[in-house]
């Protein structure tokens, strides 16, 4: 899921930098807060661990094998702020030392599986676990579906930011300059590969990992176990942890919320490459045309910009990446507000 | 052949050893980018890797593969190296995501095999992708190889990045070998138990385990280094050397860089 | 002169498993103290109070007539200067090196203590040398030897220049060549103004580092003495698990006698 240099256009890659920097700033500065001495040598080594992890190379059920990605024991055992820096920091390292992934889409790798993974998987995990005693069987299939969820969460971000690469980014011949594949071929390819072989790999090490803590070392489940306990403060003093990042989740939530109803779904968007439609594309003339479902849709969601809004507001392609973050805000929200809900829940059990 | 989880992940872990000692031993030697200050090396190949992204045509990326080349040669890094280690390993990984690229990408057709139609617009892109991360990843490989580790640490100080970002990252490097020494050395004693190969549930079973031992380990290892760390002073503020200096040539060779650079995005506009 | 570390009836607690037992005793500047036990004596404990990494849960640790207490290492004047007279080497050097290169890691206290950057060099480059690894200046950690790693790990606290050495299992895991070298090194300090305090197993070195001995046993003070009058109590020492009573025959005769030797190096 590592996307190599020239897959991603500069302004893609920006975009996605400051979308990791804003969870690498909120993230140092929430440690900060608390103790960020102590938490330097303890991200440090747990960066080194997820880094070793990753190169395992797991066997799944069916003979085949994959790599796991470390970002959901680190969010359970460090807390999202955590986590975030330890992936980042060993996803930089891969990038910087051992040449795998990009430098240029190192804030894209970093976006998507340190910090949306962290966050998906720490929510996954608290949310299903919430209640479980440390060494409940529950914490262990939680794990598991948050390890999947969060590896297919940050497969479906990388797959979307390729596929909105041929919309935004052709020459006037209509040549895709980067990666070549519309999210409709993009989507399904990527998750194709990581709803069954990385997402196993992920969800099989996260839980095998916290059946292994609870026997072990359960001590270190505490920080995120939603039990309150003094010890939890041993960790990362991660009791913070559980309201941390509520600003960086609503803020992303919010500003993928703000886009209109998606394109995503639309019919003709995603049967752009079926051979039906080729065969109709081969004899038109290039530029491609625009599928008819497609050209009523964006229209839809350009009428809200007035028409002094810069062009680029009304672009087709505009409108995709639109659409594309409202699917990926939509995640975030539901999230969210699952979150929110198990909070009031939470707080009513611990009132009664 | 068909290896198991000990074997495939050893090798890993060996390869991953090579490389690092390799980029150490390149990084040594004299050459153009091992000359320049590594804030120049740092700062003019991700320009360059830049403009490899920003350019728009082919000819511009190729003319900046080429100097990709030279650079490598006045940098002594062998071509057999960049061979096998870039340029065959993203043309298999990039290759296969271009291929099917040829007849999806809507356009001008310009042969017809059966039911798939190669397009104009689907060969260009394919060969821009395949070009262009070629170009790229030489770029990074050549960072990499001729950086040693410290040089790109103390560059990425001169960026401005906070002092506890660089810290983490040193340290993470530095116990990336210690944690990848712990496993092997389960792996191998583990091995010398086993006789043929596991069932793949306790292959899993077993990964796990080895992860979890580590991450014990890991955990105990940090504490008792944040002891040695607050044992020699440390209060929480990372305190550093910096010690650059730029000389004439570095100035010279940033020129260049920011030439090259501009030329390319302006010639790939 | 009053003792410069002065413990009073020290109780430590690791998650609820004590460590240290009401524990006494007084060291005085200048003195070379071996502290022998048994793993799980109390040894790397005791160290660790000393060197205020952590407290005593009962009890009181005196440092040079201070009370050692978190709230004393708080203050950041205390700390430093503290970290700047008391220096612990770790027994596991993979602990004690954390940086990129031996440079940096002798560089670090220094420059934590915020000392100015010429001086910082100078005293970097005079440790290397003095400490013979010069030639190790760029060299990360994982391309060191066991023994090597030993003497970065000295490097690294002795750049600073303490009055107090804290030593943990020094010569453990080393080469007979590198242990001599540590042990050459201690020797030197005797009879200047250094304190060493020396925790080990290995009773056939104490002779050589220390001027008492004190016998920690299930986290408190068994005994205290000179070496030879220590290495001559067998049953204290058989009592600390120090010695193992070893039973073979010699010509029909059965017998038994302790060993003084570590089992590292045990060999019949």
């Amino acid at each position: 899921m590592h996307i190599p240099d020239g897959y991603l256009s500069p302004s893609t890659c920006a975009v996605l930098y400051v979308g990791a920097g804003a969870g690498w700033y909120s993230a140092l500065k929430r440690l900060k807060r608390v103790l960020l001495g102590r938490v330097i040598p303890l991200i440090s080594v747990f960066a080194a661990f997820s880094f070793v992890v990753m190169m395992f190379n797991l066997p799944l059920p069916g003979g085949t094998t994959g790599h796991a990605l470390g970002v959901t024991i680190a969010a359970i055992v460090l807390g999202p702020s955590g986590a975030i820096l330890a992936l980042s920091i060993a996803i930089a390292i891969q990038a910087l030392f051992f040449g795998d992934g990009g430098i240029s889409t190192l804030g894209a790798n970093c976006f998507n599986m340190a910090v949306v993974g962290s966050l998906v998987a720490y929510a996954s995990y608290r949310l299903m676990a919430a209640g479980a005693a440390l060494t409940s069987r529950r914490r262990v299939v939680a794990a598991a579906i948050a390890g999947y969820l969060a590896v297919n969460a940050a497969a479906l971000l990388a797959a979307v930011e390729f596929g909105i690469q041929p919309l935004l980014f052709h020459d006037a011949n209509g040549t895709p300059l980067y990666a070549p594949y519309r999210l409709g071929v993009a989507i399904p390819a990527m998750m194709i590969g990581h709803l069954t072989f990385a997402g196993l790999a992920e969800a099989v090490i996260s839980a095998g990992l916290v059946a292994y803590l609870q026997v072990a070392d359960p001590a270190l489940l505490r920080t995120t176990s939603g039990v309150p306990d003094d010890k939890a403060e041993a960790i990362t003093a991660g009791g913070t942890a559980a309201r941390s990042l509520q600003t960086l989740w609503i803020a992303i939530a919010a500003l993928m919320l703000l886009t209109p109803l998606g394109i995503l779904a639309a019919g003709t968007a995603w049967g752009e490459w079926s051979p039906l439609e080729l065969a109709r594309v081969q004899h038109v003339n290039s530029p491609p045309s625009v599928p008819a479902g497609l050209q009523r849709l964006s229209n839809l969601w350009t009428a809200p910009f007035p028409a002094y809004a810069p062009s680029f507001v009304r672009s087709r392609g505009f409108g995709y990446l639109l659409s594309a973050m409202f699917g990926v805000g939509f995640l975030l929200a539901v999230s969210l507000l699952l979150r929110l809900l198990l909070q009031r829940h939470r707080r009513g059990e611990y009132s009664s | 052949m068909k290896r198991g989880f000990l074997e495939a992940t050893t090798m890993g872990f060996a390869r991953a050893l090579t490389r690092a000692m390799l980029s150490e031993q390149i990084a040594r030697q004299r050459g153009l980018l091992q000359s320049l200050d590594p804030r120049v090396r740092l700062f003019g190949l991700f320009l360059l890797v830049l403009a490899v992204t920003l350019s728009r045509k082919m000819t511009v990326v190729a003319a900046l593969f080429a100097l990709a080349l030279a650079i490598a040669l006045l940098s002594r890094v062998r071509i057999a190296t960049l061979a096998t280690r870039v340029w065959l390993v993203v043309l298999a990984f990039t290759g296969v995501i271009a291929f099917p690229a040829i007849f999806v990408t809507p356009g001008h057709p310009v042969a017809v095999l059966g039911p798939l139609t190669i397009t104009e617009q689907g060969l260009r892109t394919a060969a821009l992708l395949i070009l262009r991360v070629e170009a790229a990843v030489t770029f990074t490989t050549l960072l990499v190889l001729c950086t040693q580790w410290t040089h790109v640490l103390k560059a990425l100080r001169a960026l401005r990045l906070p002092k506890e970002a660089i810290t983490m990252l040193a340290m993470t490097h530095r116990y990336v070998f210690l944690l990848v020494e712990t496993a092997s050395q389960m792996f191998e004693s583990r091995r010398s138990r086993t006789v043929g190969l596991l069932k793949p549930a306790e292959q899993r079973h077993m990964a796990a385990r080895t992860a979890g031992v580590l991450l014990s380990k890991s955990v105990s290892l940090s504490n008792e280094v944040y002891l040695a760390m607050q044992s020699r002073g440390f209060r929480g503020d990372v305190q550093v050397l910096s010690d650059f200096r730029l000389t004439m040539w570095d100035y010279c060779g940033l020129l260049l860089f920011l030439l090259a650079g501009a030329i390319a995005v302006w010639m790939g506009r | 002169m009053p003792p410069l570390f002065e413990l009073r009836d020290v109780c430590f607690n690791y998650d609820d498993i004590p460590a240290l037992r009401g524990l006494s005793l007084a060291i005085a500047q200048g003195e070379r103290v071996a502290l022998v036990g048994a793993n799980g004596s109390g040894k790397s404990t005791l160290l660790r109070l000393l060197d205020a990494l952590c407290f005593a849960s009962q009890g009181s640790v005196n440092f040079d007539g201070h009370p050692l207490t978190a709230e004393y290492l708080a203050d950041d004047q205390f700390a430093f200067a503290f970290r700047r007279r008391v220096a612990l080497v770790f027994q596991n050097p993979d602990v004690q090196l954390f940086n990129p290169t031996v440079f940096d890691e002798v560089a670090f206290a220094p420059l934590q203590l915020q000392w100015p950057k010429e001086q910082v060099l100078a005293r970097v480059s005079a440790t290397l040398e003095l400490m013979g690894i010069a030639h190790l200046r760029d060299r990360p950690p994982y391309r060191l030897s066991g023994g090597e790693k030993k003497r970065v790990a000295l490097a690294s606290v002795l750049v600073i220049d303490p009055d107090v050495l804290l030593l943990d299992e020094p010569t453990a895991t080393l080469d007979p060549r590198s242990q001599s070298h540590v042990i050459d090194l201690i020797q030197e300090w005797k009879g200047s103004s250094k304190t060493v305090i020396t925790a080990t197993h290995q009773l056939e070195i104490v002779e050589d580092i220390a001027d008492r001995v004190l016998v920690l046993e299930a986290g408190t003070v068994a005994a205290s003495g000179t070496p030879a009058e220590i290495l001559a109590n067998h049953d204290l020492l058989l009592r600390a698990n120090l010695v193992h009573a070893h039973r073979h025959s010699h010509g029909g005769v059965v017998h038994s006698h302790p060993h003084i030797h570590s089992h590292s190096k045990h060999e019949h």
